[in-house]
């Protein structure tokens, strides 16, 4: 604890990032239960409303509360992306760890898959799956999850090669411990610490493919609130009422900037190289 | 040439996964694909008919085979919307696409280099600080608010740049190059060319946001290593000037991996294509792209799709080919 205090003294920006994160965090979970409004209650008669009094950031086209959309579609923007990379980092890291452990033509099948996924833009072919599967949240978070996998099995996989060349792995080999055990107890258990740093540096990608993926209509479908598509459904009123469409806008680059500020912190303290030299 | 023969050849087999992830995208969709594509409203000769030109009655392995012969054809599928082939229609949107993402990389280092370099050699410092707040936001920015904020700003605020579309002048003339300033230059028209440059100022702005930010992050990285080996510090040691250092030796050492984060940054742009033209009525691929999602119109989202990854694919190879062209290490590693 002491480190992490003494490095988040030194590096400024991870510890803005932190605090910027904690701050959304407290927003989104408390923010609806202090402020009780609805985000889908209608009201016509007060429909793009300016920021004010009534209406801290205005209402939308359909006289809803912004602030409201935009609290509550935080809580969904931030589960969708701890989800996606929970469930790219579960099955990319299984996969890269079989792989790298067993080698032979299973690792050469499952880079090779991975190499081919790898050769998409990643949002092209998120978009792509997000089509096929049919445009909802769910399908969204799959969409995204697949293409985040292979960077994770990628990582998995070099972890799980270097690690099963160490002795006490050999030793467990020798005293005849199952293949599955081995993978478990040693391999998994002493090559999964660089994929939290990954998975920290892929939430503010998830979060971003999500939003783009709402903005198109292939993620939350109306009348949910998202930030991604709720940007979106205020694209024709954004010259006459900007607040609708920024304020969620704003949510996603800071919720994006907090994870990008933490997982750079992160990266930079696991690696002296990007220290500033002295 | 072992190096360059090496690296075709691993393209192969990922190439043949590439087909295959396209091809699968249509087996993808849930239930009977002809069927979800055309609606509810349609009857069953019309789904007999979109069965057929799909060839979904066919086994999987003989679908693919039919796909990857048609693809050696040039033949990318019928558009469901329009009935065109979809090569043509993509062919015709590709300059578009290739004019504002060309431009855009530029942009991105001529900003991005600089800006890597400023912060490395102030590395912690207060400008450092801002430099790399504002990369951040470069990097962490959905491409679709930074457009609107632009649009907001520069179009509809201060009425300096137009809002959306790519010129007014082109729709009259038939194209030579595709390439609209270009095409304006060649027909010895200054004021449809610079129509044509104002019409690309926003959208290569949004574009190149991110890759200059991602370039400038990188480079600063890069150079902190740099910086710190030993060369570096012998060549200090020897009294050069500290400028000589960081500029001559430091930055050319620094600057050979960027090559490879300019080419597949500049390739993994095309994402953002996607959004930047939807959101400019850009008409390029991305808005195809888009518009084929809106209308499900799957022929298209697949050779959209394949021509991305293409793309993806050749400029990767490019960059691998350029660097082991300038590093004999990688060609060593990479043989």
């Amino acid at each position: 604890m002491a480190e992490i205090a003494a490095f988040l003294r030194t590096n400024r920006l991870a510890a803005f990032g932190l605090a910027l994160l904690a701050a959304i965090l407290v927003c989104v979970i408390a923010g609806p239960l202090v402020y009780e409004v609805s985000p889908t209650r209608l009201n016509i008669l007060k429909r793009l409303a300016p920021p004010g009094p009534d209406f801290w950031l205005g209402t939308d086209a359909l006289g809803r509360d912004v602030l409201a959309r935009v609290l509550h579609g935080g809580r969904v923007t931030l589960v969708v992306g701890c989800g996606v990379v929970a469930l790219a980092f579960v099955t990319g890291a299984t996969i890269g760890m079989i792989s790298g452990f067993a080698g032979g033509w299973i690792d050469v099948v499952v880079m090779r898959l991975a190499d081919a996924m790898l050769s998409f833009p990643s949002l092209v072919l998120a978009i792509a799956l997000a089509a096929a599967f049919g445009p909802s949240l769910e399908n969204a978070m799959l969409a995204v999850a697949i293409t985040l996998m292979p960077q994770f099995a990628r990582v998995a996989r070099a972890q799980a090669v270097s690690v099963s060349a160490r002795p006490y792995v050999e030793a467990a080999v020798t005293l005849g411990l199952t293949r599955r055990r081995i993978l478990l107890r040693y391999v998994f258990a002493n090559g999964v610490g660089p994929l939290f740093v990954q998975a920290t540096l892929a939430l503010g990608a998830a979060i971003l493919q999500t939003a783009s993926l709402g903005f198109l209509g292939l993620g939350a479908q109306p009348p949910a609130a998202e930030w991604g598509a709720d940007v979106s459904i205020n694209l024709d009123f954004v010259r006459s009422a900007p607040w609708v469409a920024l304020a969620p806008g704003a949510g996603i680059l800071l919720a994006v900037m907090a994870f990008n500020l933490i997982g750079d912190g992160l990266a930079e303290w696991l690696d002296p190289r990007r220290r500033p030299a002295q | 040439m072992r190096f360059v023969a090496g690296r075709l050849a691993a393209l192969v087999p990922v190439l043949a996964l590439v087909l295959a992830i396209v091809f699968l995208l249509v087996r993808a969709i849930p239930g009977d694909p002809a069927v979800v594509l055309l609606g509810p409203g349609a009857t069953q000769a019309q789904i007999a008919a979109l069965r057929d030109q799909l060839r979904l009655d066919l086994p999987a392995p003989l679908q693919f085979l039919e796909y990857v012969a048609a693809l050696a054809r040039g033949d990318l599928g019928t558009s469901l919307k329009t009935g065109e082939p979809v090569l043509r229609e993509i062919l015709l949107r590709l300059p578009a696409t290739i004019e504002l993402t060309v431009l855009a990389t530029i942009a991105a280092v001529l900003v991005g280099i600089p800006l890597g370099v400023v912060c490395a050699t102030r590395a912690n410092g207060p400008l450092d600080h801002m430099l790399r707040l504002v990369s951040l936001v470069g990097v962490s920015v959905p491409a679709f608010l930074l457009a609107l904020v632009l649009q907001l700003v520069f179009a509809s605020w201060l009425g300096w740049l137009p809002v959306s579309g790519r010129t007014s002048a082109l729709a009259l003339d038939p194209p030579i190059t595709g390439f609209a300033v270009f095409d304006a230059l060649l027909r010895g028209d200054g004021a449809a060319a610079r129509g044509a440059l104002a019409h690309l100022v926003l959208p290569c702005a949004v574009l190149a946001a991110f890759l200059a930010a991602t370039l400038g992050r990188y480079v600063r990285n890069s150079m902190l290593e740099t910086l710190g080996e030993d060369f570096v510090r012998t060549a200090r040691a020897k009294g050069m000037a500290r400028v000589r250092v960081v500029y001559v030796h430091a930055l050319r050492n620094a600057l050979l991996p960027a090559v490879t984060v300019i080419g597949l940054k500049s390739a993994e742009m095309l994402g953002g294509a996607i959004l930047t033209e939807t959101i400019f009525a850009w008409p390029g691929i991305g808005r195809y792209m888009f518009e084929a999602i809106r209308n499900r119109d799957f022929p298209v989202i697949q050779g959209t799709t394949l021509v991305f990854a293409l793309i993806y694919v050749t400029t990767s190879l490019v960059v691998d080919l350029i660097h082991g062209a300038l590093d004999p290490r990688v060609r060593k590693r990479l043989r």
